[in-house]
């Protein structure tokens, strides 16, 4: 389809353990915005437009502090957690293809330490609607609600405790070359990761995502605007963001259960871009728990469920010599858990050739938010 | 018996929910207009969008979906009781419907996905006097 947008700056702030920013959350959001703005080499009055998801930094306030001029476009997407990132890059590809603004910067901040941790729950009373059919049984996390889903597929297709390990490893591997990296510096064992504790069965300690603080931002324009850029323009080849029917009925009732609500995703896109997962050369795939990373990976159409085994093991997925390296500046799990942003910010990278673990000639390049959330997102970059 | 604490947190039932935590049966939705089942209960029926409801009860026997054991305490309230087992049970009467249980009184290694289960019910009464009936689950 590739729409009238591309990607011309990317930018964060420093990611920090939870608790580890000096910073508000506003400021690292502002951090990001300015450092991906002057990456583009555009300034502050160039950005007409802002877009998100699940952020509490609103627009009216970013452009008042950061001296935007007039605001022409604002949105963040519906439906749960990260599984936004790639659909508000869509949403910014959209806008600007449709003219409503020529300049949009897409972001999520995101402090932990500061506002409540994603790992852990209030204590609920009375409870309506969905949540009066898990939290009355302790059902209340995200890693909960994905090791319930894991867990069926693991049984369906024969999946591994060590598949879900590879994940990690790999994500932890790549992080050593990235000095933005949180796990920088600390690598992980494959005995270490069986050795961690649980935290809800089939995730150790290490399949789960951090709780972070930090903010990262890519700038999206129009093709002919990006011409007065810093860098050669990232465009936007496709994105799709959506879910089957019935595909998000609540508490695991879904028709398509266990799923990473990628498969209508994954159909879209490579519909939409004319080409499929075999045309790919590096891919990062959002990493709340391993489970659904590997849901993901077959619902994108890069393997079928039995082949996940194989098409995980033997450094397969690692830099450099990977058929399909992924999380290539460590991902959630190792670089930073800002929502998922980091591995858009990256996909972008990876067609710029700006990448601590570059992979060779990429023409195409994927990022997949959210599995096991719906609606699903992904969105894929090419060169310009 | 109850995995749980005492005073966790319990439904506050609902026009559409109230046959389910009341009646101590399987109650499941069923639309008044197409007769299509559904779970949990919705405000709208998924297939027609008739919005009457009839609540029949199914066999309270049903099939061990998924579980999962939760080591870590996501509020403070619960860390005397980690690890503790939420189930996911296919209903035989209809396969397609889930429903997430605990397994009170069995040890956790006993659990299997597969295992035949039937349905109990844990009478709790509520802060205003109400008295919800919540499905559990045991091994058959």
């Amino acid at each position: 389809m590739r729409g009238a947008a591309v990607v011309v700056g990317v930018g964060e702030s420093a990611y920090y353990k939870r608790g580890g920013a000096t910073e508000s959350e506003f400021q690292l959001a502002c951090t990001a915005i300015r450092r991906a703005v002057a990456d583009a080499g555009l300034t502050m009055a160039d950005v007409d437009g802002f877009t998100s998801y699940m952020d509490r930094n609103e627009p009216v306030r970013l452009s008042a502090a950061l001296g935007v001029g007039d605001l022409n476009f604002t949105a963040q997407t519906f439906g749960g957690g990260g599984n936004g990132a790639a659909a508000a890059v869509t949403l910014a590809d959209a806008a600007i293809s449709a003219g409503y603004a020529e300049t949009i910067v897409v972001f999520r901040a995101l402090a932990q330490g500061q506002f409540h941790r994603y790992g852990q729950a209030g204590r609920p009373r009375r409870t309506r609607g969905a949540g009066a059919f898990t939290a009355p049984y302790g059902m209340l996390s995200a890693a909960q609600t994905c090791a319930m889903q894991t867990m069926r597929y693991m049984h369906e297709h024969g999946v591994t405790q060590d598949s879900l390990a590879e994940i990690v490893l790999t994500c932890f591997e790549h992080a050593q070359r990235n000095p933005r990296a949180i796990r920088y510096g600390t690598p992980l064992t494959r005995e270490e990761y069986h050795a961690s504790r649980w935290i809800a069965e089939p995730f150790h300690l290490y399949d789960c995502c951090p709780e972070n603080d930090g903010a990262a931002a890519i700038v999206v324009t129009t093709a002919e605007r990006a011409r007065d850029c810093a860098k050669a323009p990232v465009s936007i080849v496709a994105g799709a963001h959506g879910l089957e029917h019935r595909g998000g009925v609540a508490a695991f009732s879904y028709p398509g259960f266990p799923t990473a609500y990628h498969r209508h995703v994954g159909e879209q896109l490579w519909a939409r871009a004319g080409v499929g997962p075999q045309d790919v050369q590096v891919a990062q795939f959002y990493e709340n728990f391993t489970g659904p990373v590997l849901m993901a990976i077959a619902e994108m159409g890069f393997c079928e469920p039995g082949e996940l085994n194989d098409f995980v093991a033997d450094g397969n997925i690692r830099w450099p010599n990977g058929r399909l390296p992924i999380n290539t500046a460590g991902g959630n799990l190792g670089e930073g858990y800002i929502h998922g942003f980091g591995n858009v910010v990256e996909a972008v990278r990876q067609v710029r050739g700006e990448s601590t673990c570059q992979v060779e000639n990429v023409e195409l390049s994927l990022s997949v938010s959210g599995p096991g959330y719906a609606p699903g997102s992904a969105v894929l970059f090419g060169r310009g | 018996m109850s995995v749980l604490p005492e005073d966790w947190a319990l439904p506050a039932p609902t026009a559409i929910t109230e046959a389910w935590f009341t009646s101590r049966t399987i109650a499941v939705q069923t639309c008044a207009e197409c007769g299509s089942r559904q779970h949990p209960p919705e405000e709208l029926c998924h297939r027609c969008g008739a919005m009457s409801f009839t609540y029949p009860a199914l066999s309270p026997n049903g099939t061990l979906h998924s579980y999962t054991v939760a080591h870590y305490a996501v509020n403070r309230a619960l860390a005397p009781h980690v690890p503790y087992a939420v189930v996911l049970v296919s209903l035989d009467d209809a396969p397609e419907l889930r429903v997430i249980g605990n397994m009170p009184g069995v040890p956790i290694e006993d659990i299997r996905i597969g295992m035949p289960v039937v349905a109990i019910w844990e009478e709790h009464h509520a802060d205003d006097a109400s008295v919800v009936h919540l499905p559990q689950w045991q091994p058959r």
